[in-house]
């Protein structure tokens, strides 16, 4: 990064130079003691009326007995709805099987991520490097419906390009999204493939943010790749890196698009996920206080998660210790 | 790495392999955009074949396509600006004033993404209704600034950070206000950051489908759901549809990818670039 | 737009179209979207000419109301809905009620369409003024009242006091079941239908093969002989056109998860032999749903997987269409509103105009008939298949300006000759009087079998109930898991769905009847 690299002197200068006009209302901001609170005053407004506000509603439908498209009025309940959940062996199946595949395709897309990252960590001199890593990132950007229309397609026994190299290969053909026992893995293997270039980028940039004179006076002293990686590049990358996947695992544990479009949950309920529970409860039952209720469950899930993952990080030690 | 030619571009044709072996099925529906139905469902598949535009010529003087393109440009580039000077704002005072309490509202803010869509859909739904927002433009522009505040916050904050404390006292000392400070200073400094933060940003909310379809009306609709409306013709799956739609709804964010591509790197390093990225 | 509008409009995208090199295909949907030919709207219009004061009478006279429709995305028949008003509507209503009126489309995606209609009715919204919803949410839509109980118009409207085939009346019309609540006037009506590779079936090497290996019995070769076959002769027929080597199949039905999918193609092997859905009076579903005869039923029709491609537990209607026009299967169950797709012509276009000319299967070579028949104890023939199709519903919110509108125009939509020309465009009605008419059976290829299907109770739906997304989710799940082995055993599938759908009604307080303490055991 070229600016920050520039002796602070000249940038200094410019900041003078700069710094004359002022502005009475400007003036008047800067003497306000509360000039720092007033900078959160919109992200503050975004917050409460995009996400407070939802979330309260949430919490408070979630204790009422409330079907959109039933006559009778909702009715207080009390911790119904999460007792019935807590009974539920659906419920348990469900978050066991969304636990499985979020960790499984967090795991497939991280591993297989940070190996290839640094595959391409040396990767400078690569004529087309530019591209090559454009067309490697591509996955992520295509729209979800296409990829879920079109991996229907792809995994087709019939019409499938994936079956045409399987016959090829090894003579046979397989019903990935229709078999019981393929179905969940070809669900897996779609997000992973969808999801590897995203940790790509995060090892990229986590590989980036290694101090430079620590690798090289590493391999002046010919130090074994595994120790470099763990006294040197974890300790400096893993803040990004955990980053990455705590995104990835809040993601993927709501995963609903994929599986609606690919499999629609089946073979049976073998890519049920909880996001696509939610969405039937919530959207197609309108059964708002049970989907309100699961809703508060997931997101408690996912906060416990983010949780572990900060503290693991201990965020603000990592921060001090990069200073 | 190595200094033997050989083995470099053995190590250049497997880089370049795995790249391509990540486009492939990207590839595929690309090339289906240019066949019949007919070719992309076959049983046999068809690698060679007479490229036809009608595919890409149906979608672009389809109704709606070009309104609906220039809604998603409209929709992304303007929450995601939105996005952007809110988050700085409170990055900024995050970064230098360090009010008590900043981890924790950091990590709340990020709790948004932790939600499920269908789940706060209905609430905000209900409240736009209320507001008189639903089926607006403005309506839909400051839900995806929410959506992109709390991913832009954490990279600003991060650039903040790495910027000296130094720029600022200067800056103050020799008679700057504050929000020169601010905007003419620092603001420059992160820049990077910016760029990160708008291009990522702009890749979520330009694929976005459910609360579009679901808040968004005439005049405020996005390609995603013009992809999930069309993919059914008269009862068939409309394959050269979806096909040719993606293939052009793809470009933007491919270029920009190609374009900004040093900035996702460094952006994603949260301003710690200390080495090659 | 005005006639003459549409007219410049039509010459300007065929000169554009030509210029640009547009397939017929693509030029035959856009064509569709504006228009028929002048002439046919003017014989239209002057076909149906009510008193000549109605035009001083209407309190809309002068005004101009703007009307939008949801419907289907991309289904033909709700199209038709909306460019029939815009075509043909629009200046009958200028020439008899004196008002403007303009009709848009919402499309939403079919599985997502209630959501869609949901969401805004809930809020009290008019946005939508008609919506053509499917049969299982009249209750959903017409417990929270937001569309209009149509009992009261159609008394005070005579003109819609239509009759329609028995299985539409009730199917697109009635809740409660049972009860006498008019909801929904039908828009498109819809049956099972089996579509049959003449090409293959005529093929004299096939029919030696087939006598050779099965006692002297011949493939069957016309519409009357199909009619009279029964489902085991069917898997004959099936068993003989399986070769997974040649890649061919016998048969494909809808098997998938998706939405009712598999219920719709299931049912069928139940009703038909005796098997009842529930007891829409008391809500009870254990004990009838899981009978012996419905769990033979779904095994039976399981049965048919082996002789179908692999992959077909993912089959919808679309899958089969692919299936179908690529030459894959010999024989298909489908919704017979497909005709014009599974033949793989043009739709509107005349009869056997060639829509994709990559795809192997040709209009010529395919044959549409009634489904298979069940044999039953006196060796008579039995069918009862599911009913497709969609009604219309009116928007409740609406004003008094667009309600008005919204009953001129299904005074108009149910005139004998809008309703032809909703049928020579592909439509399928379901007034007696149309259907009797001496033309209809040569309109479209499907005509014959669907008539057949819809008359004498030959189709039927099942609940209406407000709580239909939640009892078809189970029973999606837990059928499409039988076909595919996730659940080991029909009698597990049946009890389940039985017992979560009598918690289901029990729960939400549609049913006094609570499910049975042996559910407690059951889960798949």
């Amino acid at each position: 990064m070229a600016q920050t690299t520039l002796p602070v002197d000249n940038q200094m200068a410019t900041a003078r130079q700069t710094a004359r006009k002022r502005m009475p209302w400007a003036r008047a901001l800067d003497e306000n003691r509360f000039f720092p609170t007033l900078l959160l005053v919109p992200i503050l407004i975004f917050f409460i009326v995009w996400n407070v506000v939802p979330l309260l509603w949430l919490l408070g439908v979630s204790f009422y007995r409330y079907k959109l498209t039933a006559a009778r009025p909702p009715s207080y309940v009390g911790f119904e709805n999460f007792i019935d959940i807590w009974k539920s062996t659906e419920v348990w199946g469900l978050l066991g099987r969304t636990l499985s595949f979020m960790v499984l395709t967090v795991g497939g897309a991280t591993l297989l991520g940070m190996l290839l990252g640094f595959l391409f960590w040396g990767s400078g001199k690569l004529p087309g490097r530019r591209l090559a890593l454009t067309l490697l990132f591509t996955p992520m950007v295509l729209p979800p419906v296409a990829v879920g229309t079109f991996f229907r397609l792809i995994y087709d026994p019939i019409f499938g390009i994936a079956n045409f190299f399987t016959q090829l290969l090894i003579g046979q053909r397989f019903d990935f999204l229709g078999n019981k026992d393929l179905a969940f893995g070809a669900t897996i293997a779609v997000d992973i493939w969808m999801w590897t270039p995203f940790m790509i980028l995060m090892t990229l940039a986590a590989l980036g943010s290694v101090p430079k004179a620590e690798l090289e006076a590493a391999e002046i002293d010919q130090i074994p790749w595994l120790k470099r990686i763990w006294y040197i590049i974890l300790p400096n990358g893993k803040f990004i890196l955990m980053l990455g996947i705590l995104l990835r695992t809040i993601d993927a544990f709501k995963t609903t698009d994929l599986p609606y479009l690919m499999t629609n949950g089946g073979p049976g309920n073998t890519t049920e996920f909880v996001g696509l529970s939610l969405y039937r409860t919530g959207f197609e039952a309108f059964q708002m206080g049970d989907a309100s209720a699961l809703a508060i469950i997931t997101l408690l899930v996912a906060i416990a998660f983010a949780s572990i993952y900060l503290y693991v990080l201990s965020y603000r030690e990592t921060r001090a210790q990069l200073k | 790495m190595t200094q033997n030619p050989w083995r470099q571009r053995l190590y250049h044709t497997l880089l370049w392999l795995i790249a391509l072996a990540f486009f492939s099925p990207v590839l595929w529906i690309f090339l289906s955009a240019f066949k019949t139905v007919g070719e992309i469902v076959s049983p046999q598949p068809v690698f060679l074949f007479r490229p036809t535009m009608d595919n890409i010529v149906r979608v672009v003087t389809g109704p709606n396509f070009l309104e609906y393109l220039k809604m998603s440009f409209i929709l992304s580039i303007g929450s995601v600006l939105i996005a952007l000077v809110v988050s700085f704002l409170a990055a900024y005072s995050f970064s230098r004033y360090r009010p008590t309490g900043t981890n924790f509202i950091m990590f709340l803010l990020l709790s948004t993404r932790m939600v499920p869509a269908s789940a706060v859909v209905i609430p905000i739904f209900l409240l736009y209704n209320v507001l008189g927002w639903s089926k607006t433009v403005h309506g839909m522009i400051l839900f995806y600034a929410m959506f992109s505040i709390p991913f832009s916050l954490w990279i600003l904050k991060g650039f903040l950070d790495g910027v000296s404390m130094r720029y600022d006292e200067t800056a103050l000392i020799n008679g700057g206000s504050r929000l020169h400070t601010m905007f003419r200073v620092v603001l420059p400094q992160v820049k990077p950051g910016l760029v990160a933060a708008f291009i990522f940003n702009i890749l979520f909310v330009w694929n976005e489908f459910l609360f579009n379809y679901i808040l968004g009306g005439q005049g405020s609709t996005m390609i995603p759901v013009l992809l999930a409306t069309g993919v059914k013709q008269g009862g068939m799956t409309d394959w050269s549809f979806i096909a040719a739609t993606s293939l052009i709804y793809m470009l933007p964010p491919i270029i920009a990818i190609y374009i900004f591509q040093k900035y996702l790197l460094v952006g994603m390093t949260f301003g710690t670039v200390r080495g090659e990225v | 737009m005005t006639p003459r509008d549409i007219s410049r409009v039509q010459a300007d995208l065929l000169r554009s179209a030509t210029e640009r090199g547009m397939s017929r295909r693509q030029l035959m949907v856009r064509g569709m979207a504006l228009g028929l030919s002048a002439t046919a709207l003017a014989g239209l219009i002057s076909a149906y000419k009510p008193a000549a004061a109605a035009a001083q009478d209407s309190p809309l006279a002068g005004k101009t109301i703007d009307m939008t429709i949801l419907g289907i995305a991309g289904w033909p028949p709700s199209r038709l809905g909306v460019d029939m008003a815009n075509e043909l509507f629009k200046p009958f209503a200028k020439e008899t009620y004196g008002y403007d009126v303009n009709f848009a489309f919402e499309e939403a995606p079919f599985e997502s369409l209630f959501q869609k209609a949901a969401t805004s009715l809930q809020s009290g919204s008019a946005q939508y003024n008609i919506i053509i919803s499917d049969s299982q949410w009249l209750g959903a839509l017409a417990e929270p009242g937001w569309i209009v109980r149509l009992n009261d118009i159609i008394a005070e409207n005579p003109d819609l006091d239509i009759k329609f085939e028995e299985a539409a009346a009730i199917g697109y019309r009635i809740y409660p079941d049972g009860s006498d609540n008019i909801y929904g006037f039908p828009q498109e009506g819809d049956t099972i239908a089996l579509f049959v590779r003449q090409d293959l079936m005529s093929d004299q090497a096939e029919r030696d093969a087939y006598k050779a290996a099965n006692d002297g019995e011949d493939l069957p070769q016309t519409y009357d002989e199909w009619l009279e076959v029964d489902m085991d002769r069917y898997e004959r027929v099936c068993k003989h056109f399986t070769r997974p080597d040649d890649n061919l199949f016998g048969t494909a039905f809808q098997w998938s998860k998706v939405y009712d999918f598999v219920s719709c193609y299931a049912y069928p092997f139940m009703w038909s032999n005796g098997g009842q859905t529930w007891d829409p009076a008391t809500g009870q579903v254990e004990g009838i749903l899981n009978s012996e005869v419905n769990i033979a039923g779904l095994e039976w029709n399981k049965k048919f997987l082996q002789y179908a491609p692999p992959g077909a537990t993912n089959y919808g209607i679309a899958e089969e269409v692919d299936v179908f026009t690529a030459g894959t299967v010999a024989t298909c169950l489908q919704w017979s509103a497909l005709g014009v797709q599974m033949m793989n012509q043009v739709a509107g276009e005349a009869i056997g105009t060639v829509a994709d000319d990559t795809r192997p299967v040709k209009p010529e070579m395919v044959l549409i008939t009634p489904p298979p028949g069940f044999r039953q104890d006196d060796d008579s023939l039995k069918r009862i298949y599911t009913l497709g199709g969609q009604p219309w519903v009116i928007n409740a919110f609406n004003d008094e300006d667009h309600q008005q509108v919204a009953i001129d125009y299904m005074k108009f939509w149910y005139q004998k000759d809008t309703q032809l020309e909703f049928a020579r465009r592909g439509g399928n009605p379901t007034m007696v009087d149309v259907l009797e008419d001496p033309d209809f059976d040569a309109m479209q290829p499907q005509f014959p079998a669907f008539k057949y299907m819809i008359r004498e109770n030959r189709s039927q739906d099942f609940w209406h109930d407000p709580n239909y997304a939640e009892m078809l989710a189970v029973q999606q799940e837990a059928w499409n898991g039988f076909l595919t082995d996730v659940v080991p055993d029909a009698k597990l599938a049946m009890d389940y769905t039985a017992c979560k759908q009598q918690e289901i009604l029990y729960d939400a307080g549609r049913s006094d009847i609570e499910a049975s303490e042996a559910c407690n055991d059951i889960s798949i």
